[in-house]
């Protein structure tokens, strides 16, 4: 194990087992919140994991992570819009947090990896991750407009 | 070499599981599972298998529980509808 297995390890323990934790208990707002951000805090951990084992093409799975884990939280906007409405989950600060925690990762394994094409699919990874995410907040909050109406 | 990695993300796998089959309504257990299929596809990476994690990325965070939403409403929406035939 280096530096960057460890690093995925603490972030999948302590944030990943946190979010299952949500996800498993509590009112359904908390775990709408709690499955967005399992996303934000799994695909960081998958690129520190590509960082980890030295082998770029792993980056493959976070980028589709950070395609796909936005769309499945906007599919649960939509079809739960009439549970969500009655008490609506505003978690923003656990939400700038995870995607906070995304943008340095990412920022960290530019830095490490030196300009390249490498460098390109990090950057689209991170743009996909922190704006996916921050989007699909705010649906699950009711703030886009539509969502509410299924 | 990468034992506690496997071990963490293996015990993630176990919980998640554990919970998709304890919690009872089904749009719950819907996002227990998109969860799930996320935790699944840390473990296939972990265990050197990145292809399988984009097939399960790919099937357990967004179809599946899209699917199982969509039977959901169906089926509440046809039981609504007995009901008022009654």
């Amino acid at each position: 194990m280096n530096g960057w297995t460890v690093a995925a390890t603490a972030a999948l323990a302590g944030g990943v087992g946190a979010t299952v934790w949500g996800v498993a208990t509590g009112p359904l707002r908390r775990r709408v919140v709690a499955q967005n951000l399992s996303t934000s805090l799994a695909c960081p951990s998958l690129l520190l994991l590509a960082q980890g084992y030295d082998r770029p093409s792993y980056v493959d799975p976070a980028l589709v992570l950070a395609l796909l884990g936005p769309v499945g939280t906007l599919v649960f906007a939509r079809l739960l819009a009439e549970d969500l409405e009655k008490d609506p989950p505003k978690a923003p600060w656990l939400t700038y947090a995870a995607s906070g925690f995304g943008a340095v990762v990412v920022l960290v394994l530019c830095v490490v990896g030196g300009p390249d094409r490498a460098m390109g699919k990090l950057l689209v990874t991170g743009a996909l991750l922190v704006g996916g995410n921050l989007i699909a907040s705010r649906a699950l909050a009711g703030g886009i407009a539509g969502s509410r109406h299924g | 070499m990468d034992d506690p990695l496997i071990v963490v993300t293996l015990l993630l796998v176990a919980a998640c599981a554990t919970a998709a089959v304890a919690v009872r309504d089904p749009e719950r257990q819907a996002l227990v599972l998109a969860v799930l299929g996320t935790t699944l596809a840390v473990l296939f990476t972990v265990l050197q298998a990145p292809d399988v994690a984009l097939s399960q990325l790919a099937v357990g965070s967004a179809l599946t529980p899209l699917l199982l939403l969509l039977s959901v409403r169906k089926v509440r929406r046809r039981g609504r509808k007995k009901d008022k035939a009654r």
